[in-house]
């Protein structure tokens, strides 16, 4: 047998994937990761995973993309290359306000796109073997550090005696 | 689950009192500072079209959601649903618009030497003019009445017939509303520059009312939370509220900016006389009509905290409130009340007065139910639900 430093638990329902975190992590075992086919609801709670910052990033970017449009578009027409469009002033706000808008969204959603993959360490070449192929399809997993691999089974075992899981090891 | 809204003495009272203080203030307003016929009526048409707007779009609201087939707001829904019960009135305070048609539309009385009124009348005459109000009001109250006999008939019995229809007369009343919201603006407001025109007007007018009917139901809520009712509406479904007002505000504000970027642009002279008239005499206004609609809720209710406490969303939707008035302002009163146009004691008077109306009918209504409908297949989703 391989040498691990984990264990996952098996379950094919949220209900007792649920159960088992909050079990798990009152008996103080560390949960390093849960994968599931879908978004579980009160999951994010039961782990106290902190809400996602990345709403954050995509303001501060959308707001320079703002700026930096709306500027640009602002010195090019009053400065660097005046030019008189349908009788209007040089300096015609309205006009500038579509690109300057477009260029916020994007900025924002390429921002955003960035930093999660970014944060999630994710980048082209990277190679993924998961513990089990069902994980990819029906199959909700936790997976608890273990330093020591027989111990901690023979512990997350009495702890989760009362809940239905499919498999642990 | 059987909790049903008292409508007690004390609240009749306060609303009473408040009303006839009102009523009286503006009374001796229009009588002491002489401010002359025009700009009463454009008054009542200012009111009319506000609290008009607040019931069209609750009963929108009602129609979207339940074609939609959404259950978060089934919690919600006495509320919008007795907003809707003030168009009966909204009819009659309509159709004394009759008394001051020659007041407030210049085409109501042309000789025939302005070509281009006389190029609008087979539309802009007056006996057409009432005849479409009729028909607006029959189609709205028949539909939003059928659709409060369906839920109150789920109160008592859970056949799933009654929801089906309820779900038809919201069709139904959806395809109404979106051609009769247009073709009523255009009559009423936009007939007021009647050489003017702009063919987005009907959706800008539409999306007004249904944001302020919006911030008007975050009121309602939060009244009735602060009265001690409504234990079971979470912060998850005040964040739903807030995330509806925020985004319909944006979308307010692109409805606005296109009307304004294609006028600007086109620089048409038949076109842009409704945007000299308004930023010449009303610049102030103007601009702050922008900012309180676009600014306040954008920054307001931009994080997710600020959309969970119904305190903090109430105000932002008060502020709102107060933006849409000042929207429906600049839209009737520079036109209707020509150079006497203004905002002074009898224009806060006269909507404080309407306001009182409408929050009797609507309480009164909500106090003669229970305030959820109890066989409703979406309650226990809505009950549950988390945003």
């Amino acid at each position: 047998m391989r040498n691990r430093n984990y264990i996952s638990i098996f379950f094919d329902d949220e209900v007792p994937l649920l159960q088992a975190v909050r079990k798990l992590r009152e008996s103080n075992e560390i949960i390093t990761d849960v994968l599931s086919p879908f978004p579980v609801h009160g999951l994010d709670e039961a782990l106290s995973i902190k809400r996602s910052r990345i709403p954050v990033v995509g303001f501060i970017f959308g707001a320079i993309g703002a700026i930096l449009a709306f500027g640009f578009q602002a010195w090019v027409f009053t400065v660097s290359y005046p030019l008189i469009i349908g009788g209007k002033p040089f300096f015609a706000a309205p006009a500038f306000i579509p690109i300057t808008f477009e260029v916020t969204v994007l900025f924002a959603g390429l921002s955003m796109v960035a930093a999660m993959l970014i944060r999630s360490k994710l980048k082209p070449d990277i190679r993924f073997v998961p513990v089990d192929k069902r994980i990819t399809d029906d199959r909700f997993v936790i997976l608890v550090e273990a330093a020591d691999a027989k111990t901690t089974l023979m512990r997350v075992k009495s702890v989760l005696s009362g809940i239905q899981t499919i498999e642990i090891r | 689950m059987d909790e049903q809204f008292n409508f007690k003495k004390k609240y009749r009272n306060i609303l009473l009192i408040v009303l006839s203080a009102s009523l009286l203030v503006a009374l001796a307003s229009i009588f002491i500072s002489r401010l002359g016929a025009s700009r009463l009526w454009a008054n009542v048409l200012l009111n009319n079209q506000l609290f008009l707007g607040l019931s069209l779009g609750a009963a929108f609201f009602l129609a979207v959601h339940r074609i939609a087939l959404s259950g978060w707001q089934t919690v919600l829904q006495r509320l919008p649903d007795a907003m809707t019960t003030f168009l009966p009135v909204a009819f009659i305070l309509m159709l004394l618009i009759y008394f001051g048609m020659h007041h407030l539309y210049n085409w109501a009385d042309s000789d025939g030497s302005d070509k281009v009124i006389e190029g609008k009348k087979a539309w802009l005459n007056i006996p057409f003019f009432f005849t479409r109000l009729v028909i607006y009001f029959t189609g709205w109250i028949v539909f939003t009445r059928m659709m409060r006999k369906s839920s109150a008939a789920l109160m008592t019995s859970s056949d799933i017939k009654y929801d089906n229809r309820r779900k038809i007369f919201s069709g139904l009343f959806l395809v109404f509303y979106a051609i009769t919201v247009s073709t009523s603006s255009w009559d009423w407001i936009m007939s007021l520059d009647a050489h003017w025109y702009s063919t987005l007007f009907g959706w800008y007018v539409l999306i007004g009312m249904f944001v302020s009917s919006l911030a008007f139901i975050i009121l309602l809520i939060w009244l009735l939370k602060h009265l001690g009712y409504l234990k079971y509406v979470r912060s998850d479904h005040v964040h739903d509220m807030a995330i509806l007002l925020f985004c319909f505000s944006i979308f307010w504000t692109y409805l606005w900016f296109s009307q304004y970027e294609l006028i600007w642009y086109g620089h048409l002279p038949e076109e842009t006389s409704y945007y000299i008239t308004r930023l010449k005499d009303f610049k102030v206004l103007f601009f702050v009509n922008l900012g309180i609609n676009f600014i306040v809720p954008f920054f307001g209710l931009i994080t997710v905290n600020s959309k969970r406490q119904p305190g903090w969303v109430a105000f932002i939707a008060a502020i709102v409130l107060i933006g849409h008035w000042i929207d429906y302002w600049l839209m009737i009163m520079p036109a209707a009340g020509g150079d006497k146009a203004g905002i002074g004691v009898l224009e806060i008077c006269m909507t404080i007065v309407y306001a009182c109306v409408f929050i009797f009918i609507v309480l009164r209504s909500l106090s003669t139910g229970p305030l959820v409908v109890k066989n409703d297949p979406f309650l226990e989703e809505s009950l549950n639900y988390e945003s």
